[in-house]
């Protein structure tokens, strides 16, 4: 396990072996930080995120044929970031992100870039202030995979949007693209999903689905019916809702529920 | 001795009224069944005693024990001990039933929860009701059949042990042996805890194995004949039309 810790702006690295990690010099100007990961073997990636005041880019460059599990945790500050990935052939990546920050952009760009690329990605946040996140999903190559999940509750005085396009050129047969975003909507506040495919070619699989709403309030009334009080039954639907995809980061994540659904 | 007061109760849900002063008593060790024709409101009747805000009462109260528990809110009645066994119960992916069951235990009990008397009851009864074990690792409902959710009604009223069970057509969906297995249950359950019981069903066939001491026929959002289990089997053979007339809406 390679693990990747930034914190203020101090940036760690564990690595195991199977990773490059090159830091760039921070832009004095823009107040940028890079982080340039090259993944050369099969491999985990935890990268753990606290109370950063720069913005940082990350790099990820996932060679051919390998497979990478990438775990980020981001808590406890105001984040803009931006995600730049490039797959090459037969290359596998699994991405689960949990944030708990406050104030949160995010880019990220995923170029599956060789035959056969597949990337999977899971977020799951609780937004309590802003929190925009763009993806742009590019298949450069036939016969890639993309499924990008987006997840979040917004609570407080939140205000959450998830942008999610999907690319396909003519002649780039055989993909598979998948964008599904739900977003639990517990304020007064306005939430936003733009999903967007941008297909020129018919040999595609497409699918996407987007949802805002709150929970059902037959659901509230099933778990109330059995002596659970309000709360309690938002905690365990949320649970329910957003610990559903992730394995490492499962118990911060209910510990982080349970903080705002004591 | 716990007594369900339900006095003079008018109920309407968007603007139509279901429940027109409507009455009924029942107290510990008895078994009532309701019957009557599609939308007479007899579900709406285990809705509004549970506390279901999509009912509006108009006027009339439900007591239980001598309290006025019209503006109570859900929870509250069920950690009294009122239990609904719903017709569709809901299916919630991602919250296991354990996880369901636990939190409402611990609900009742507070601090004299004991989570390994709990993994013993469940595993027992999971066992007597042919249910699949590693159903209590699953989310609530999520996947299961109409037959398996009644059964996970019944398991869930014999972990929180309710002083009063509504069940709400508890045989729908059920097949024969299904049926009998529920309603032996129910009847087990019933002769150790001697709760209140009001059962809502359409059919003779469950009342082979849960026997009510009082038959009711609603009609039009109100009861128009008691009588004992007779009663159902006349129903079953004439029909409601005969008996006691048609609807008038």
């Amino acid at each position: 396990m390679n693990k990747i810790t930034v914190y203020g702006e101090d940036i760690k690295i564990e690595n195991k072996g199977e990773i490059e990690v090159s830091i760039g010099e921070a832009s004095k100007f823009l107040n940028v930080q890079s982080v340039k990961i090259k993944v050369l073997e099969d491999t985990d990636i935890v990268i753990d995120v606290s109370e950063v005041d720069i913005k940082l880019d990350f790099y990820i460059n996932i060679l051919k044929g390998v497979r990478v599990n990438i775990y980020e945790y981001k808590h406890d500050g105001e984040y803009k970031f931006q995600y730049k990935y490039y797959l090459e052939e037969d290359s596998y990546l699994n991405s689960q992100k949990i944030n708990d920050g406050k104030k949160i952009k995010e880019m990220t760009v995923i170029n599956l870039n060789g035959e056969n690329a597949k990337a999977y990605f899971n977020l799951k946040t609780i937004s309590k202030y802003d929190e925009k996140y763009n993806f742009l999903v590019y298949h450069n190559a036939k016969n890639t995979v993309s499924n990008i999940i987006n997840n979040g509750v917004n609570i407080l005085d939140g205000i959450l949007e998830f942008n999610v396009s999907g690319f396909v050129s003519n002649g780039i047969t055989g993909c598979d693209i998948n964008q599904s975003a739900r977003i639990i909507n517990m304020t007064k506040n306005n939430c936003i999903i733009k999903p967007n495919l941008f297909i020129d070619e018919n040999d595609v699989v497409a699918n996407h689905s987007a949802l805002i709403g709150t929970f059902l309030p037959d659901e509230i009334f099933y778990l109330m019916s059995r002596g659970i009080s309000r709360k309690e039954s938002e905690n365990l639907l949320t649970k329910g809702f957003l610990l559903r995809g992730i394995t490492y980061y499962k118990e911060t994540l209910e510990e982080i529920i349970n903080k705002y659904w004591r | 001795m716990n007594i369900l007061n339900i006095d003079n109760l008018t109920v309407e849900v968007e603007g139509k009224i279901i429940l027109k002063d409507f009455s009924l008593e029942i107290k510990s060790g008895e078994i009532h069944a309701i019957m009557g024709p599609n939308g007479t409101g007899k579900s709406t009747l285990t809705k509004v005693i549970m506390g279901d805000d999509n009912y509006k009462i108009v006027k009339g109260t439900i007591s239980y024990n001598g309290k006025v528990i019209n503006d109570m809110p859900v929870n509250e009645r069920a950690k009294l001990g009122i239990f609904l066994g719903m017709q569709m119960p809901m299916a919630i992916e991602g919250v296991t039933n354990a996880d369901f069951l636990r939190s409402a235990l611990r609900a009742k009990e507070g601090d004299n929860f004991k989570l390994l008397s709990f993994i013993r009851d469940v595993d027992k009864l999971t066992k007597k009701l042919h249910m699949d074990s590693e159903m209590i690792h699953r989310g609530i409902n999520d996947g299961f059949s109409g037959g398996e959710r009644k059964k996970n009604e019944i398991l869930q009223m014999n972990i929180l042990k309710p002083d009063v069970v509504l069940l709400d057509e508890i045989d729908s969906g059920l097949d024969v042996d299904s049926l009998k297995l529920v309603g032996e249950s129910v009847m087990d359950y019933y002769k150790e805890r001697k709760p209140a019981i009001l059962l809502v069903t359409h059919y003779q066939r469950l009342l082979d194995y849960i026997k009510p001491d009082f038959i009711h026929i609603m009609k039009d959002g109100r009861i128009v004949l008691s009588g004992d289990k007779k009663l159902a089997s006349k129903i079953e053979e004439e029909g409601y039309d005969k008996i006691v007339g048609m609807s008038d809406e």
